[in-house]
């Protein structure tokens, strides 16, 4: 090695380590990632205390690695990096040809125990019919897709526990795109199908496709499995509305006090999180009406996880209220709250991943 | 903090590079002692103490021993006294829990959480394990041993000490330096471009088999783990499952020591070798002569020779061996199983040397190969698996107790089949001589390229914040 090259090669290794050190220090800090759709880390504050514990340290970790400069592009490479090598499953979650599944875990077995007694305790608490609903996640509807031998807990046992069967209706059109390819909600069609699935259940009227005239309302949603994987070289989804917003009168508490909101926010449109738009994303609780209905037409308590954001719209087509209580954010007993609003007509729905995790449940009752 | 960390890579070293280079050459010692404290802390701030103390205590023992060159007896009492000391250190923050648990299985008697000496508590048991402590006290406890034989001059200035104590590069996983490796070059060394470009590429090297390699493989033994578990393992599962951890290990482990050694080259030190080839081995003595050796010639050097070594008859070997092989096993933690692991080799280095030496001589050279491969990764289970009864169950699921094959080790297979063909070759010699062969053109080209490479993938997995486990803090 002559004196020359070794040190073209010590600058060159001094420069990477120092250079990305220089832009860490110079590039602002984000307050939150729009690709993987979570705040990001802040510089912590110094104290003894948490020095001493380890926390602070622990902390600048953290912070560092959030803010480092251009994180998705060295995400999206390792993602690459892992295709070549053959693999399959990127962060838990499988890619499929063009569409990304994600894997579920097999769930703590007390805790699913304990999130199905909950339910059983609202049914003998309520006054009102309670109908259970679980909808398959789409390793299951899609398990075909799945590469051979690739592992996903089999949520069937589950599924057969459910009022509503969303697993025969998602089945029955699986060469659909009921899910979308890069998040891990159902579309829009899927939605309508599981929301006949459950009028069937609930004895009301189904709805038919022929009465919807569809908008397209983005080209370019890329999901949270888009972001959890790191694989961001797939075609965006297409995202649509079904239910038309007129004579929708939407009330959301997520400010904590009522507000009349639009059924679609499209300001989240031009955002990442494209599936906030409806509804307006995550909220403790949220009501629509519908004013061509009605009061006869009665009111649906609807328990539940994000997937109903899409779903509810079609519900509200044959109930005059949809009451949306998501229980991560409106911390009071469900059945107090079907109670207080005369509510005769109660529906747990949630997907599976969330039911087998959520932590909530013990509000139900 | 470890290697394979954005915050030691892009924060941690190219400050301390810059710090240390700007300092006058009679200031980088202290440069290092300061920011080896600073390394240290950063995980244990609390346990920078047990450094300051390591560093008082070993220093006035290397001073006593030279004091006393003329009256043997007191000089061997200091070193006695010093080896003692970081006998105690190393037993009491690694091993009281392990005394105690056995103690109350065999007698009954509970040692209690804490003891009030002089008005001071101290607690007793779940003390958390200073990292690296088995690797700093080790080195220690060689310095006052050189200094005593001879083999290294005593070390005057507190400074240079407190620098070879608490040097970065190894203090954390090894190799284990001995104070006469680096004597000279503490004192007094040259740094220059050659050597910070050669480290720097040996810590790219080192780096990349730890992230790429280490990390990709260990998931694998994970998940074979976690179906063991679960009762779905198959046979070969359990097969795939102990190589892939006995290439987690190699990867890592060596991965850790290229990064040290090339650290070194950077900061213009010279450490030993610590791995070479080990799955090359034709032999279990073999695979020690070539795994962790900064470790076995230690327990050669400061145990099994000043035991007697092979000297003095077949029952005083044999009980040499078996000491030596349950001090390396409990040294790389305090269960049941490394020591267990530890006799294991104890028995096959005996049963070789004793009873199949002559067998082996005649096979060929594949039989050796594959023989060794067996004892050393079955060894790995051993290793891995802390809790005996699921060890158990594991061997016993890998020797016939589970179906054969699931479709699950198939779509495991399809997924590792490249990185277990990248690894495979990486265990062998092939790399090393397609490099040495290539013209010194085609190195000086492609030598940046795969640093380049190697550092952005890396970067890449780490900011992804990959599975990227320290495998050594029970050592």
């Amino acid at each position: 090695m002559t004196k020359a090259y070794s040190r073209f090669l010590t600058v060159f290794f001094c420069l990477f380590l120092g250079g990305l050190l220089t832009v860490h220090i110079f590039l602002p800090d984000r307050e939150k990632s729009e690709t993987e759709n979570r705040t990001l880390a802040k510089l912590p504050e110094f104290s003894w205390e948490t020095l001493k514990d380890g926390t602070y340290t622990e902390a600048i970790e953290t912070y560092f690695a959030d803010q480092f400069p251009l994180r998705d592009g060295w995400t999206g490479l390792k993602a690459r990096a892992e295709q070549l090598l053959g693999k399959r499953e990127f962060n838990d979650i499988y890619l499929a040809g063009d569409t990304l599944i994600s894997k579920v875990e097999t769930p703590d077995g007390t805790l699913l125990e304990n999130n199905l007694s909950y339910i059983d305790r609202l049914k003998d608490k309520a006054d009102a019919n309670v109908t259970v609903g679980f909808i398959p996640s789409a390793a299951e509807v899609w398990k075909d897709k799945l590469p051979t031998g690739a592992q996903s807990w089999d949520q069937t046992g589950l599924l057969g526990m459910s009022n509503v069967d969303f697993h025969t209706a998602l089945k029955e059109h699986a060469d659909e795109q009921i899910f979308y390819r890069t998040d891990h909600h159902w579309t829009s069609l899927g939605a309508f199908y599981g929301a006949n699935a459950m009028l069937e259940q609930l004895g009301r009227e189904p709805l038919k496709e022929e009465d919807f005239t569809i908008e397209i309302a983005s080209t370019d949603f890329n999901g949270t499995l888009y972001s959890q994987s790191g694989i961001h070289w797939l075609t965006p989804d297409t995202m649509e509305y079904w239910v038309t917003e007129d004579g929708m009168t939407v009330t959301s508490w997520s400010t904590g006090k009522p507000e009349t909101v639009p059924m679609y926010d499209r300001s989240y449109l031009q955002a990442k999180d494209k599936y906030s738009s409806f509804l307006g994303g995550n909220q403790p609780l949220c009501v629509i009406k519908n004013e061509k209905l009605p009061a006869e037409a009665g009111k649906l308590l609807l328990v539940r996880d994000s997937y109903s954001d899409a779903l509810a719209p079609f519900l509200a087509q044959r109930f005059a209220e949809v009451h949306l209580l998501d229980l991560r954010y409106y911390r009071a007993p469900a059945s107090a709250y079907a109670m207080q609003n005369g509510i005769e007509e109660i529906a747990v729905v949630y997907s599976v991943q969330n039911f087998i995790s959520d932590r909530n449940l013990v509000l139900l009752g | 903090m470890i290697f394979s960390s954005l915050t030691f890579l892009f924060a941690y070293l190219p400050l301390t590079l810059a710090i240390y280079f700007l300092a006058p050459v009679r200031w980088r010692n202290l440069v290092l002692l300061l920011v080896s404290l600073f390394f240290y802390g950063w995980g244990e701030p609390v346990y920078i103490t047990i450094m300051f103390v390591s560093i008082l205590i070993d220093y006035t023992h290397g001073l006593l021993v030279e004091k006393y060159r003329d009256n043997d007896k007191k000089a061997r009492y200091f070193v006695a006294q010093s080896v003692v000391f970081n006998l105690l250190l190393l037993g009491f923050f690694k091993y009281i829990d392990f005394f105690a648990e056995n103690l109350f299985l065999l007698t009954g008697i509970d040692l209690p959480m804490s003891a009030t000496l002089l008005g001071i508590t101290i607690p007793l048991r779940n003390i958390p394990l200073p990292i690296g402590i088995s690797f700093f006290t080790f080195q220690t406890m060689s310095y006052t041993i050189d200094v005593y034989r001879k083999d290294a001059p005593v070390q005057r200035d507190i400074i240079n000490f407190g620098a070879f104590v608490t040097m970065f590069p190894q203090l954390i996983a090894g190799p284990i330096v001995k104070y006469k490796t680096v004597a000279e070059e503490l004192n007094e060394r040259t740094h220059s471009s050659e050597n910070f470009a050669l480290g720097a590429r040996r810590f790219c090297v080192g780096l990349a088999k730890k992230v790429l390699l280490a990390n990709s493989i260990g998931a694998l033994w994970e998940t074979q783990l976690a179906a063991q578990q679960a009762g779905t393992m198959s046979v070969l599962g359990g097969w795939m499952g102990l190589l892939a951890f006995g290439f987690q290990i190699y990867f890592d482990f060596s991965g850790y020591s290229d990064m040290a050694i090339g650290l070194g080259w950077i900061f213009g030190f010279h450490f030993n070798e610590n791995f070479d080839y080990p799955y090359m081995a034709r032999s279990v003595s073999e695979f020690w002569r070539r795994w962790h050796m900064s470790l076995t010639s230690w327990f050669r050097e400061y145990l099994y020779i000043p035991l007697g070594g092979n000297r003095g008859g077949t029952f005083k070997a044999l009980r040499n061996i078996l000491i030596v092989w349950f001090c390396t096993g409990f040294w790389h933690g305090a269960s049941w199983n490394f020591i267990l692991w530890g006799l294991y080799f104890a028995l096959w280095l005996i049963l070789e040397k004793y009873v199949l030496r002559g067998v082996l001589e005649k096979s060929p050279a594949v039989v050796k190969h594959i023989y060794t491969l067996v004892v050393v990764f079955v060894g790995w289970g051993l290793f891995a698996i802390e809790d005996l009864s699921i060890c158990g169950g594991y061997f016993a699921s890998c020797f016939g107790g589970a179906s054969i094959w699931s479709a699950v080790d198939g779509y495991l297979l399809r997924s590792y089949a490249v990185t277990f063909v990248v690894l495979i070759v990486a265990s062998t010699t092939l790399g090393k001589r397609c490099w040495q062969r290539l013209p010194e053109r085609a190195e000086r080209i492609l030598s940046p390229i795969l640093m380049a490479l190697a550092l952005v993938i890396c970067t890449a997995y780490l900011v992804d914040g990959s599975y990227n486990p320290f495998l050594y803090f029970r050592f």
